[in-house]
């Protein structure tokens, strides 16, 4: 049953002029107003329409909540936090997935095959990735798994740089590909044979040295907007009662990525890889001085977490003078009341957020104004306000 | 019983063919079916290959193509200036740069790039005689017009290296914007790389 339009009660304009927003016209404008999928992940057909505020996914386990969100970020950033597999997204036995969606107004539109992928925006087919993203939207994705954060390894620090970096700085993405392609032929290179080729080695390490100097400004200015964001937000969500201080730390110092391996020459020649670089980037988090990951609670870890993700959120929103879509895949269930509390209204003002959740016992609580859909087995329909309160 | 399949000369044929860059088992299959479809089309292309074969080779200086029994005309043109070169990857770049008109130097092919991703090292690639022709032609200047990708950028740098040491000039291609274009059909890197690039006027 394809879900129907939203009713004449909640109109969008209404809503909007009641509520004093600093910066209105942006939030009439951006909005990601409907979304259409076709043999995307468990969808065979679905079609969408998108509150300005909050949108709600309400199923069990497996019914295809997520997949909705990851459209919503496949969309608008042609990525994916849940896979690098472009094939993945296609609905088994189906050769082409698409997307489409109303984004302030303008259709745009994604469909990926096993091998080619098309983007048009208004009907007009745009052939390269970076003009579409320039005219597409910005996203911060929230899940359970924003703790690997504190507790997983660096890898997933610098996958929170790169999604927020991607979005803020055209450059970004070109260098951070050519850097990775550089680091594995010169890791080849070191590999390779028994008297290490360092010609060929240095060769590369020149190449690298151009991109890592990118990625290193880049994402330090990112965390240098950043930092007192997470300081302010975990401030808030701990009610004053911690202090956490969030640091970059480059994989190299100097002022030179060459120079720095050309010095650690014995090393590389004993590891056989890449001793220095942006591929060794982290991020330190420390609660009130000692270091997170190791002594803070569970649910302090959870709070940095969120405050790290918040704080992504408001960066993204001052580089682009407008809100960012925020897409909570089932993080309200799992926080105590007071914490979800802190975190609805700790979201920049004026996002538009969609989320998903098992159940709806929490929202009770809640003031969540907005549509609220069921997922069940690849089908979704609007739920009345009555069915559930 | 075995399955049924292509007798084996067609089969050797396909094998053939896929071999050649760009072509999957299924391309390689329909050009087969093309070839057999109608016997005419299979004389001409095997005369084509077997011209190739006896009348063509590589000049043994620049890299380039050349006729048997004929002098190289890029080499061996007094015209050309003798003490400028062009480092390119393949024969096919020698033309794209020579209808530009704005070389009249000598060329020099390196056969590909450095990829240790695709097992090409330096060996596999004309950089002996590079430096050997260098240095019998006293040449003050080496424009490296490889690509600006990641394996053509590492290219670039190792051959900096080798020729620098030899006390030699070196340069390399400008980016930016292409001739005759309007900004706004620049994406941003080109166009920070062209203001990176800018020239005094």
């Amino acid at each position: 049953m394809p879900a129907r339009p939203a009713n004449s009660t909640e109109n969008p304009a209404t809503r909007v002029s009641t509520r004093p927003l600093p910066f209105s016209p942006a939030f009439c404008s951006r909005m990601l107003s409907d979304l259409l999928l076709r043999d995307f992940r468990c969808f065979t057909e679905c079609r969408v329409p998108l509150h300005p505020e909050t949108t709600l996914f309400i199923g069990r386990n497996a019914q295809g909540k997520t997949s909705l969100m990851e459209a919503a970020c496949v969309l608008l950033r042609l990525q994916s936090p849940r896979t690098s597999q472009k094939g993945e997204l296609i609905r088994l036995g189906a050769t082409t997935m698409l997307v489409e969606g109303t984004l302030d107004g303008k259709k745009v539109r994604c469909a990926q095959s096993a091998t080619a992928r098309r983007l048009a925006i208004d009907g007009a087919v745009c052939g390269r990735s970076g003009d579409y993203l320039a005219q597409s939207g910005l996203v911060v994705w929230m899940d359970h798994r924003d703790m690997n954060l504190l507790r997983g390894g660096a890898e997933h620090r610098r996958r929170y740089l790169d999604f927020a970096a991607s979005q803020m700085f055209p450059d970004y993405l070109k260098a951070l590909r050519g850097y990775e392609r550089a680091v594995r032929g010169r890791n080849y290179v070191l590999k390779r044979d028994a008297v290490i080729q360092w010609r060929q080695a240095d060769a590369f390490a020149g190449v690298m040295d151009e991109f890592a100097q990118v990625l290193r400004d880049r994402r330090q200015s990112l965390m240098d907007s950043v930092r007192p964001h997470v300081a302010k937000v975990h401030h808030d969500l701990s009610t004053g009662a911690e202090a956490v201080e969030v640091s970059y730390v480059p994989g190299f110092s100097g002022a030179s990525l060459a120079e720095e391996l050309a010095a650690r020459r014995d090393e590389e020649g004993r590891n056989r890889q890449t001793a220095a670089g942006p591929h060794r980037d982290d991020l330190t988090l420390t609660l009130n001085g000692l270091d997170a990951s190791t002594y803070a609670s569970e649910g302090q870890q959870r709070s940095a977490a969120l405050a790290l993700k918040v704080a992504q959120a408001r960066v993204l929103e001052e580089a682009a003078g407008k809100p960012p879509l925020l897409l909570l895949d089932d993080v309200f269930g799992e926080l105590d009341a007071q914490r979800r509390r802190a975190l609805l209204g700790l979201l920049p003002p004026g996002t538009q957020k969609i989320i998903t959740t098992t159940t709806l016992d929490w929202a009770r609580d809640e003031v969540v104004g907005g549509m609220v859909y069921g997922v069940e087995v690849g089908v979704v329909k609007q739920i009345e306000a009555g069915e559930i309160l | 019983m075995a399955a049924l399949d292509y007798p084996p000369p067609l089969r050797r044929l396909i094998a053939q063919l896929k071999t050649l860059p760009g072509l999957g088992p299924r391309s390689a299959e329909r050009m087969m079916l093309w070839l057999m479809h109608d016997a005419g089309r299979i004389e001409p292309l095997v005369d084509a290959l077997a011209d190739v074969t006896t009348r063509v080779h590589a000049c043994d200086d620049c890299g380039f193509f050349i006729e048997n029994g004929q002098e190289c005309a890029l080499c061996r043109n007094p015209k050309r200036q003798q003490r400028i070169l062009c480092v390119v990857e393949q024969p096919s770049d020698v033309l794209r740069l020579e209808r530009s008109g704005a070389f009249h130097g000598l060329y020099h092919v390196l056969g590909g790039k450095l990829s240790p991703l695709d097992n090409v090292t330096p060996e596999d690639l004309r950089i002996e005689p590079l430096l050997a022709r260098v240095k019998s032609l006293h040449a003050e200047e080496v424009i490296l017009a490889v690509g600006s990708d990641v394996e053509g950028e590492a290219t670039a740098g190792y051959l900096n290296e080798l020729l620098r040491a030899e006390g030699l000039s070196v340069t390399r291609l400008a980016q930016g914007l292409p001739a005759g274009g309007a900004l706004d059909h620049v994406d941003e890197l080109t166009l920070y790389q062209a203001l990176q690039g800018r020239r005094k006027l």
